[in-house]
């Protein structure tokens, strides 16, 4: 069984040019150059288009949780008299504005002076609220809106016929939003948004997700498989933190070209492949092993997560107005993952499209949808395995039995 | 010993068994449109010869079959909701769901998805009705439509039209009621208030299954009993954080020797305000985007400013901000309710449904004890 190894070029190079970009966002910050900190499914493209640097909220939450500095921060916000149990992931960073965190990571978030996040939740528009109380930062707040019903194929829609998918009234909405978005940043920032270089950015992303698109398909059909999940997530990632620039465009071809030639050489994650498992949820970041752990036993490989797969049909959209186009990426963007019935459908049409065998499910408390997602799978025979971990951060997890409890799983209904 | 005034009694009877209060109006043959959170325009719901009913859970209910379906991290006043729709407590011709709060919409979609898989064939006809907040043109230009879409709909499916006379009938009866909400604070307010706050919240709630009329009706009755009732005299407490949809809270903390005077959610004071005034769908509209804040929806800033004028109005002697297991966002925004209130406040985290929690009395008595001024009797 082979030992965790940097896999994939394609990923060492992201890692690399993403410290190289957060040093360079620093020193421009201290050279006097705006920050926007915005929430990963909010509409970056104009941030892009206009040169202002942004760094991705959930992408800064995930650099403190890999140096298991999240218990810090949360602390700080505690102390600050704000809850320390309430969207701790989009709100790991507030802690960082309130006090000085001693040895940061990667030497501390720059103060940001524009942030952006939509008002989907109770709670989370509220974390910008305060951040929008503190000296110099502005919140701009998107509204989201919501849709009585739906076609159920979003999938096959979304990449040229979204207003069928996401409704009129919604992208009007979400137009005018970004509308004043660029008014917004135009005024407060000096910067100038120019419609051509709107365009490219939106060319290049579409370009992008095309590859990323091409290796999901690539990866669905090939058995046995050529990587696991795990290999892959920051050849895919740090690429889309950075969409709309030629590098993440090129990252996404050259991650795709490492996989084709891995095809080609009959290269395998597990020669002796056996079973395909897709991972539904966020990744097990305190058990990476957890997805190697069945391979030996018995040949069950995970196959899927969502980071590839959300690429390759969640960020597609052609049109000749790209200012609508980008409205139709954002405005039911959490809909395409979390709200049924079209995370269910979609997690069928891509376990199908992957031959999976079975289904490892990670249920939290907070299971957007999650009966959903088992039911329908289990209704189109595909064998769930239901994980429930409550809470990610308080490691109520006993490793050895939970992967017993898949082990006979995988025996008694999956092989 | 004192004795009630028959109005709060028919409020207070219609209030403590709601489901009952809808089967009796099923019985008469009357259509009755099940609504979920505070921004279902009732007025189209009246409008169009039907009932609007708006449902709450109860701590009481068992939540086991939602729970499957929702999930245990949702707000467990939402789970019960659902739990009852499944029991089919109560029975309604037709559910519209608003999107008050993410629970609210988030049961919209569990219904919708249960029907579309044919799961639960007893759940009602199910429709979204998508009124947004923030305080912007845009937003209200897509609530027009929005209500537009509702009118439509509620159109056909009772088969009358919602004309002019209709929609100005509806608007002028729920405002009467609106009216008569916002004079009832008063009774509450007052340096020896009239009505406790348990009192004022069924008065107000009762509203949930009657029709507006009536509902205007009683509370004119029991604002001219108000003289004959006894008056309280005791500390003062202003509620804050999250929604009531139960006596439970209200009466646990009362018995205790404490009035509530004001509170900030849409089960109480913060049901009422604005009117809509002129009877078309862009007066509904605006009245439903701004209406009166509440933690689910509006702004830390917003809310600080409501805790302000709220303090102002009731003069209470504390603020207690009560945060209920699922419902998070009230906790956000305690610290600059806190500051702009310029009372002593506390905060009572991690409340389960319909419970105030043993460390509860003691944490608003010390608070009590270490504001009160010195010299000052107890
Ligand atoms: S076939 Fe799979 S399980 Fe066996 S050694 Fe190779 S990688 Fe490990
Ligand atoms: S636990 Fe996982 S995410 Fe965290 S540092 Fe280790 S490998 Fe990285």
């Amino acid at each position: 069984m082979a030992r965790r190894n940097k896999l994939l070029a394609s990923s060492t190079e992201a890692t690399r040019y993403q410290r190289e970009w957060f040093a360079g966002l620093r020193e421009a910050v201290a050279g006097g150059e705006p920050l926007a900190l915005v929430n990963a499914d909010t509409p970056q493209e104009i941030f892009r288009a206009m040169g202002i640097p942004y760094v991705v909220n959930q992408w800064w939450a995930s650099v403190v949780a890999a140096k298991r500095r999240t218990g810090e921060y949360l602390r700080t916000l505690r102390e600050n008299g704000y809850p320390d149990y309430s969207e701790q992931y989009s709100a790991t960073s507030l802690a960082s504005v309130l006090a000085e965190i001693p040895d940061p990571p990667w030497d501390g978030l720059p103060r940001p002076t524009i942030v952006l996040g939509d008002t989907t939740g109770d709670a989370s528009r509220k974390v910008f609220d305060i951040w929008d109380e503190q000296d110099g930062i502005a919140y701009y707040p998107l509204e989201n809106a919501a849709a009585d019903t739906v076609p159920v194929n979003w999938w096959d829609l979304m990449p040229e016929q979204w207003e069928a998918a996401i409704g009129t009234p919604r992208l009007d909405l979400m137009v005018a939003e970004l509308e004043g978005l660029v008014r917004f940043l135009e005024t407060t920032t000096g910067r100038v948004f120019r419609e051509s270089r709107f365009r490219e950015v939106m060319t290049l992303i579409n370009e992008q997700e095309e590859w990323n698109r091409r290796t999901r398909d690539l990866i669905a059909r090939t058995r046995p498989v050529p990587l696991r999940v795990d290999d892959s997530i920051s050849s895919v990632m740090v690429p889309q933190w950075h969409r709309g620039t030629v590098w993440a465009r090129d990252a996404a071809r050259r991650f795709h070209d490492e996989v084709a030639a891995r095809v080609a050489a009959g290269d395998a994650a597990c020669p002796g492949e056996r079973l395909r498992l897709m991972w539904i949820g966020r990744g097990l970041w305190y058990d990476m092993d957890f997805y190697r752990h069945f391979e030996e036993r018995h040949g069950a490989v995970f196959v899927w997560s969502m980071y590839l797969a959300i690429a390759a049909d969640g960020y597609i959209r052609y049109g000749d107005d790209p200012m609508r186009a980008l409205a139709a990426r954002f405005a039911a963007f959490s809909d395409q993952l979390y709200r049924p019935p079209w995370s269910n459908e979609w997690y069928l049409k891509e376990a199908r499209l992957h031959q999976v065998d079975g289904v490892v499910h990670l249920v939290g408390e907070d299971a957007r949808s999650g009966w959903f997602i088992t039911e329908t799978l289990e209704r189109a025979g595909i064998p769930v395995f239901e994980l429930r971990v409550d809470n990610v951060d308080q490691r109520a997890y006993d490793l050895t039995a939970v992967r017993a409890a898949i082990d006979d799983w995988l025996i008694t209904r999956v092989a | 010993m004192s004795t009630t005034p028959p109005a709060l009694k028919e409020l207070r009877d219609a209030y403590d068994d709601r489901p009952a209060a809808i089967r009796r109006r099923r019985a008469t043959g009357a259509p009755v449109v099940g609504c979920v959170g505070a921004d279902v325009p009732v007025e189209l719901v009246t409008a169009a010869g039907a009932l609007p009913v708006r449902l709450s859970g109860d701590p009481a209910r068992d939540r086991a079959v939602a729970d499957r379906y929702l999930g245990t991290g949702l707000d467990p006043a939402a789970r019960s909701i659902l739990a009852g729709l499944l029991s089919g407590e109560p029975e309604v011709d037709l559910l519209l769901i608003s999107n008050d709060s993410a629970a609210s919409l988030r049961l919209f979609y569990t219904v919708r998805e249960l029907r579309r898989l044919g799961v639960e064939p007893s759940l009602p006809r199910t429709h979204l009705v998508d009124i947004l907040h923030l305080p912007h043109r845009t937003t209200a230009r897509y609530n027009r439509v929005r209500l537009a879409e509702t009118k439509e709909l509620l159109e056909r499916w009772s088969g009358r039209r919602i004309g002019g006379n209709e929609l100005a009938k509806a608007v002028q009866q729920h405002d009467e009621a609106r009216r008569r909400m916002l004079a009832l604070r008063r009774l509450r307010t007052a340096d020896r208030p009239a009505l406790r706050g348990e009192d004022a919240l069924m008065a107000i709630g009762a509203g949930a299954v009657l029709t507006a009329e009536e509902h205007a009706g009683l509370l004119d009755r029991l604002m001219l009993a108000d003289a004959g009732l006894p008056r309280h005299d005791r500390p003062r407490l202003y509620l804050t954080g999250s929604a009531h949809d139960g006596p439970e809270v209200y009466r646990a903390i009362e018995d205790a020797g404490y009035l509530i005077v004001a509170d900030d959610h849409d089960w109480g004071d913060a049901l009422a305000g604005p009117l809509v005034g002129e009877p078309t769908l862009d007066a509904l509209a605006e009245r439903y985007q701004y209406r009166d804040p509440t933690a689910a929806r509006s702004s830390v800033r917003v809310r600080a400013a409501q805790a302000a004028a709220t303090v102002e109005r009731s003069r209470p002697d504390l603020l207690v901000c009560y945060v209920r297991d699922g419902d998070e966002a009230p906790a956000w925004d305690f610290p600059a309710q806190r500051r702009a209130a310029g009372v002593p406040a506390v905060i009572l985290e991690h409340r389960r449904y319909g419970e105030l929690g043993e460390d509860a009395l003691p944490i608003i008595a010390d608070a009590l004890r270490t504001a009160r001024p010195k010299g000052e009797a107890g």
